[in-house]
C-alpha cells in the first residue's frame, strides 16, 4: 500500500496540469454538492418550519367520506367533508403515546361580500377555536393592526394582509379593526394611489360556498390584521374565523345549536319567523352573527332564538360542533409516513369514520411542488456531477493511456493487474480527499456564510424553495456525511473506466510503443 | 538442464487483411546459466521470440517451457508471477518508472513480491545498485541519469528478484560503445557469479564477442545454432 500511495501521490506531482484539472472539478463538485444538500436540507428545515409548524401540522384526519386528500388547496371540486364526532375521536387520541398534539378545525370556501351584497373573490376560510389554535400553532401569525381574540365564544375574523390588499383592490374597501388605522404600508402600490377614494370596514361578510349544505351569509368583525410569518402570500389566501362563525357560514350545526338542541330546519325558521317566511327563499339571507350590528346588512332579530343563545352562551363546548378536519403533531417527526400508517391502523378498529393523511397529500400542490422543487434541485446537483464524472472519467482515462509506456513495464516487471487498478483508485482517491475535501469544507463555509445573511424574498415559487421567506441553507453532520459519501460515489464512478483501460494495457504495449 | 525448452513454436501478426508470420516454426534448448546473444536483421523475429520466452506475448502454436512448466496455457496472474520470480527484463530504452528514484526502481519487483521485510528489500537493492557502480546515484531519479545509468539501473532491477533468466532486448542499442561495453561486461558478471541465464537479441557484431553461444535467425526461422 504504501508502493501504491508512494506512486500515486508522486504521479500527481508529475502530471501536476491533469490533476489540477481533475481537482478543480472535484473541489467544484464537492462544493455545489455541499452547498445543494445544504439548500435542499435547509429547504427541508424552512418547509418543516414554516408549512408543518405554521400551517398544517404533521398530517391531519379527514373524514372516510373525503374524496379528495388534497383538503387544503383543491380550488375546485367537493366541499371537505363533515366530521362530527371530535369529542369521541379526542379520546381516542389522548390514549396514542405518538400523538403529541390535536387542533379540530373548519376548512372550504366561501365568498366574501361587501356590504351591498355584491360578491367579492372566493376564498379559503378557517373556522378555530382560537386559544387552541394557538396552542398548537405558536406564534405563527403575526399581528399588524388590532388584537387577537381573547375570549373562546367571541365572533372574530383575522384577516392576512395579502387577502386584505385583494379585497381593497377589489372592492375599494381596506379592512381594518375598529379602532384601528390601517398600516400603509401593507396596503400595495395599487390600493396607495387610490387611498381617497378607499372605505374604511371594520367587519366582513362572508358566505358559504358548501355544496353539502345550506349555506347562510355571516358578518363578522375584524379583530386583527395579521400575517403568517412566512409563506404568507399563500397562506394569507386563509382568512381565519371563530369555529362557531364558520359554521353558521357553512351551514353546519355549531356547537351552540346543539348544545340548544335546535335543528338547523328548525332555527332557519325559527330565524325567519321573526321577519318574513319570504326569507326562506331569498338565497340573500343575512344572519348578523352573535348580535354583531351592521346597519348595512339585512339584519334579522333573533327573536326567541337569540335569547335561547344568550342564555347558553357561556356553556358551550366549541368541540361539540362540527369539523372538517383534525391536525395532529407528532411526537417524532423522522418518519412522518410510517406514523401516518400507524395512526391508520390503530384508528381502524374504532369506527370514528376518519383517517389520517400526511401535510404533503393535504396541500396538493404546495406539498407537490416542495417536493419537485427538492426533487429538481437534487436532480441539478446530480447533472453537475454526471458532467463533472464524464470530465474525469475522459481525463484520466487519456493519463492512462499516455501512460501506456508505464503500465505496461510495470506489468512486463511482475505488476498484476490488481496493482495497476489499486495505483489508479490511489491517485484519484488522493485528488478526491485533498481537492473534494476541500470543496466540502469551502462548501460548510458558504453555507453558513450565506445563511448568516439572511437573504429574504417575497417571491411564493422562490419562498418555497427557500423553504421560507428568508435563504437559510443548513447543513447537519448527516448532510456533511452525505457529502462525503457522494463525493466517494462520484470518484468510484470515475474512476471504473480509467481503471479498466489501465488494467488493460499488455507488457508488449511497453515494448510496441517504443 | 535446459532451463528453456521450446519446440513448433509460431507466431502470427494480423496487419490489416494480411497475417504476418513472424515466428514459423522454432525448436530450441537453452541450458541454464547460459549467456546466450539471438542475432538477426530488423524484422527477423528475435524480439518476438524474445517476448515469448518472457511472458509478455503469446505463441499463435507450438509448445514453451521454463523451468520445465508449460507457459502456453497459463491465465494472465500465473503468468505475471512468473515474469515476477523467474524472469528479468532490460528494456531497450530503459524503461524505468520515472517517479521513483534509481533505488526504489530496484526495489519496485521486490516490493510486488511481498515475502520480504522492508530492511531485506533495501539492502538487497542497495547491493545490486552497488554491483552496477550506481550506489552515489541511489537517490536520483531516470531523468537525472545517463543513458548508462539508467540501463545500468535496469539490470539491477532484472536481477534483484534472484531470476532463471534475464531477457535483454538489444540492450545497448542507446548507448555509445563505452557504454555499451560497460553494460555488458556488467551482464556477463553477474553471469558468471551467479549462473543466471542471460539471453539477448543484438544486431550489433561487437555485441556478440561477449555470447558465448550465438543464434541466428531470419524471417521467423533459426538459420545458425
Amino acid at each position: 500500500m504504501d508502493l501504491i500511495l508512494k506512486i500515486s501521490w508522486r504521479n500527481i506531482l508529475r502530471h501536476r496540469g491533469k490533476s489540477i484539472v481533475i481537482g478543480v472539478i472535484l473541489f467544484l463538485g464537492a462544493l455545489i454538492m455541499t452547498a445543494g444538500n445544504g439548500v435542499i436540507s435547509g429547504m427541508d428545515r424552512g418547509m418543516q418550519k414554516n408549512i408543518v409548524e405554521g400551517f398544517t401540522g404533521d398530517a391531519m384526519l379527514i373524514s372516510e367520506k373525503q374524496e379528495s386528500d388534497n383538503v387544503f388547496m383543491e380550488f375546485m371540486g367537493k366541499s371537505v367533508a363533515t366530521i362530527e364526532n371530535f369529542n369521541q375521536i379526542n379520546s381516542a387520541l389522548v390514549k396514542l403515546s405518538y400523538v403529541k398534539k390535536v387542533l379540530p378545525i373548519g376548512k372550504n370556501f366561501a365568498m366574501a361580500l361587501n356590504s351591498e351584497g355584491g360578491i367579492a373573490d372566493g376564498v379559503f376560510v378557517l373556522g378555530v377555536d382560537f386559544k387552541k389554535y394557538r396552542d398548537f400553532f405558536g406564534d405563527n401569525l403575526k399581528l399588524v393592526e388590532g388584537n387577537f381574540p381573547d375570549k373562546t365564544n367571541e365572533p372574530f375574523a383575522l384577516i392576512p394582509t395579502s387577502w386584505r390588499k385583494m379585497y381593497g383592490e377589489f372592492y375599494s374597501i381596506i379592512l381594518s379593526p375598529e379602532g384601528n388605522k390601517p398600516d400603509t404600508s401593507t396596503l400595495g402600490k395599487e390600493i396607495l394611489e387610490r387611498i381617497s377614494d378607499m372605505q374604511n370596514q371594520h367587519d366582513v361578510v362572508y358566505m358559504g360556498m358548501n355544496t353539502e349544505n345550506t349555506t347562510t351569509d355571516v358578518r363578522v368583525p375584524v379583530s386583527a390584521i395579521v400575517k403568517y410569518r412566512s409563506l404568507n402570500t399563500i397562506w394569507g389566501q386563509f382568512p381565519i374565523l371563530d369555529i362557531e362563525s364558520y359554521r353558521e357560514c357553512q351551514g353546519y350545526f355549531s356547537a351552540e345549536a346543539k348544545n340548544t338542541d335546535i335543528k338547523k330546519e328548525d332555527e332557519l325558521l325559527l330565524s325567519a319567523s321573526a321577519e318574513s317566511l319570504d326569507d326562506l327563499f331569498s338565497g340573500s339571507e343575512m344572519i348578523d352573527s352573535k348580535g354583531y350590528n351592521n346597519k348595512d346588512a339585512v339584519t334579522l332579530s333573533a327573536g326567541s332564538l337569540a335569547s335561547v343563545k344568550e342564555e347558553r352562551k357561556n356553556d358551550i363546548d366549541l368541540n361539540d360542533g362540527i369539523f372538517n378536519m383534525i391536525l395532529l403533531r407528532f411526537t417524532d417527526k423522522s418518519n412522518l409516513d410510517q406514523t401516518v400508517k400507524m395512526l391508520n391502523k390503530d384508528l381502524s378498529g374504532l369506527n370514528l369514520g376518519v383517517r389520517a393523511i400526511p401535510w404533503k397529500k393535504a396541500t396538493g400542490m404546495i406539498g407537490s411542488m416542495a417536493v419537485l422543487i427538492k426533487t429538481s434541485l437534487f436532480l441539478f446537483v446530480m447533472f453537475l456531477f454526471f458532467v463533472a464524472i464524464i470530465i474525469i472519467v475522459n481525463t484520466l482515462s487519456m493519463a492512462a493511456l499516455e501512460r501506456t509506456s508505464e503500465i505496461g513495464m510495470m506489468r512486463a516487471v511482475g505488476a498484476r493487474k490488481s496493482f495497476i487498478r489499486m495505483m489508479f483508485l490511489g491517485e484519484t482517491a488522493v485528488l478526491s480527499a485533498v481537492f473534494g475535501g476541500a470543496g466540502i469544507v469551502v462548501g460548510i463555509i458558504a453555507v453558513n456564510i450565506v445563511a448568516a445573511f439572511n437573504i429574504p424574498t417575497d417571491n411564493d415559487m422562490v419562498q418555497l424553495l427557500f423553504g421560507g421567506d428568508t435563504f437559510k441553507p443548513f447543513l447537519s453532520l448527516f448532510d456533511i456525511g452525505l457529502a462525503l459519501i457522494q463525493l466517494i460515489i462520484v470518484t468510484l464512478i470515475a474512476v471504473i473506466y480509467p481503471i479498466r483501460v489501465a488494467s488493460n494495457i499488455k507488457p508488449l504495449d511497453a515494448i510496441s510503443r517504443d | 538442464m535446459d532451463i528453456i525448452e521450446i519446440k513448433g513454436l509460431k507466431k502470427d501478426y494480423a496487419l490489416g487483411k494480411t497475417t504476418v508470420n513472424a515466428i514459423r516454426g522454432v525448436d530450441l534448448s537453452i541450458e541454464k546459466g547460459d549467456f546466450l546473444s539471438i542475432i538477426g536483421p530488423s524484422g527477423s523475429g528475435k524480439t518476438t521470440l524474445l517476448n515469448i520466452i518472457g511472458c509478455i506475448d503469446h505463441a499463435t502454436a507450438g509448445s514453451v517451457k521454463i523451468a520445465g512448466k508449460e507457459i502456453t496455457s497459463l491465465n494472465d496472474k500465473k503468468i505475471t508471477d512468473i515474469r515476477l520470480h523467474q524472469i528479468g527484463f532490460i528494456f531497450q530504452t530503459f524503461n524505468l518508472i520515472p517517479v521513483l528514484d534509481a533505488l526504489e526502481n530496484v526495489e519496485f519487483p521486490l516490493l510486488l513480491m511481498k515475502n520480504r521485510t522492508r530492511g531485506e528489500v533495501r539492502k538487497k537493492a542497495l547491493s545490486l545498485l552497488d554491483a552496477v557502480g550506481l550506489s552515489e546515484h541511489m537517490h536520483h531519479r531516470p531523468s537525472e541519469l545517463s543513458g548508462g545509468q539508467r540501463q545500468r539501473v535496469a539490470i539491477a532491477r532484472a536481477l534483484v528478484t534472484n531470476p532463471d533468466i534475464v531477457l535483454a532486448d538489444e540492450p545497448t542499442a542507446n548507448l555509445d560503445s563505452v557504454t555499451g561495453a560497460s553494460i555488458l561486461d556488467a551482464m556477463r558478471n553477474m553471469n558468471e557469479r551467479d549462473h543466471t541465464t542471460f539471453i539477448f537479441s543484438t544486431h550489433d557484431a561487437n555485441v556478440l564477442k561477449y555470447a558465448r553461444k550465438v543464434i541466428k535467425i531470419r524471417d521467423g526461422l533459426i538459420v545458425e545454432e
